[in-house]
């Protein structure tokens, strides 16, 4: 595969020693926060947790930059899982997600001439990824917070509605297949509130503005994803839920 | 007793109506006094928290076809060619 000689990237930025410095310290997670709605503004720690830094990417993004192709294949490899995962998380659907996650991925080509190491490359490029999601859910027509969702929630959602004794407690009874396959059954609002908030771990005030909502609307939904998956969870640890 | 249970019941209506903002703030809710004198509320919290935190702990495990690389890598190729019959 000779992928050098067919992505020359014409205007590819160049590298120089001040941007070495910034792609040094994203790898070691900027000290300081930028600022709000940003992945910059995400504590240190966890965009660390989520976006460890990679051997050999900073290399690989620098060549990618300045048009080799055979670097931005690395990068894909690099990230293709989590790309596709996140994806096939918010969208619920193998042949969407890898739709997606092919034009997450061309977008990168687009516009990895615009990366500064501002903030982990990861972070950058997840953000992406969740944008192309969002603006595919938006042609779509599908609404990103559900209204029905919201002004008449499900049985078990609402939050007044849980004032029986129950025996079971879920702690321990988990498992990572069950959890997946139970957010898989969330509805689509739901669904992409929880991914973006206890999965990815973006701020509520960053997935307001991404899902152009309210804070408290995302606290809620996320409230109510919980709510559903608590009691899908327990459905299933009786035995009831998946069949 | 009728009393006490509606006085219990407006306690975790109440309680529970917050529980999206008492979340977000970070406080340890297992100290919290309804929390403390109430078995429902209790398993309710240790369970939302116990989704949330399982959550962090799910990694993307799912792998794209290879033909996602495949059409990104003639897409690319499609777009070399145009770039250089264009300059």
């Amino acid at each position: 595969m000779d992928d050098a000689k067919i992505l020359p990237r014409k205007g590819g930025t160049h590298i120089d020693s001040t941007m070495k410095n910034t792609l040094r310290t994203a790898d070691k997670p900027s000290p300081t926060p930028a600022q709000p709605l940003t992945a910059e503004a995400r504590p240190v720690q966890q965009q660390q947790r989520r976006n460890p830094p990679i051997a050999g990417e900073l290399t690989a993004i620098a060549q990618a930059q300045q048009g080799d192709g055979a670097s931005f294949e690395i990068l894909y490899n690099m990230h293709k899982r989590r790309v596709y995962s996140l994806c096939l998380r918010m969208l619920g659907n193998v042949a969407e997600a890898e739709d997606l996650t092919q034009e997450a991925f061309l977008q990168l080509h687009r516009k990895i001439g615009t990366f500064r190491g501002d903030s982990a490359f990861s972070t950058w490029l997840h953000r992406m990824a969740v944008n192309v999601v969002l603006m595919h859910l938006r042609k779509k027509g599908l609404p990103l917070v559900s209204l029905e969702e919201t002004l008449e929630p499900a049985q078990d959602d609402g939050p007044r509605k849980d004032f029986g004794t129950r025996d079971l407690t879920l702690s321990g009874s988990i498992d990572r297949v069950t959890l997946e396959r139970a957010v898989e059954e969330l509805p689509p609002g739901y669904r992409l509130v929880f991914v973006l908030h206890d999965v990815e771990g973006y701020e509520h005030n960053e997935i307001a503005a991404m899902l152009q909502c309210s804070i408290g609307n995302s606290k809620s939904q996320l409230h109510k994803a919980r709510m559903r998956l608590r009691s899908l969870l327990r459905q299933k640890a009786n035995g009831k839920g998946a069949a | 007793m009728t009393s006490n249970r509606s006085r219990t019941s407006i306690e975790c209506e109440e309680f529970q109506r917050q529980l999206p903002e008492f979340f977000d703030s970070g406080q340890d809710l297992l100290v919290h006094r309804h929390v403390q004198s109430c078995q429902n509320c209790s398993s309710l919290v240790r369970d939302l928290e116990y989704i949330a935190a399982q959550a962090k702990l799910l990694l993307p495990i799912h792998d794209p076809s290879p033909a996602v690389w495949e059409n990104i890598h003639n897409a690319l190729t499609r777009q070399q060619k145009d770039d250089d019959k264009s300059s």
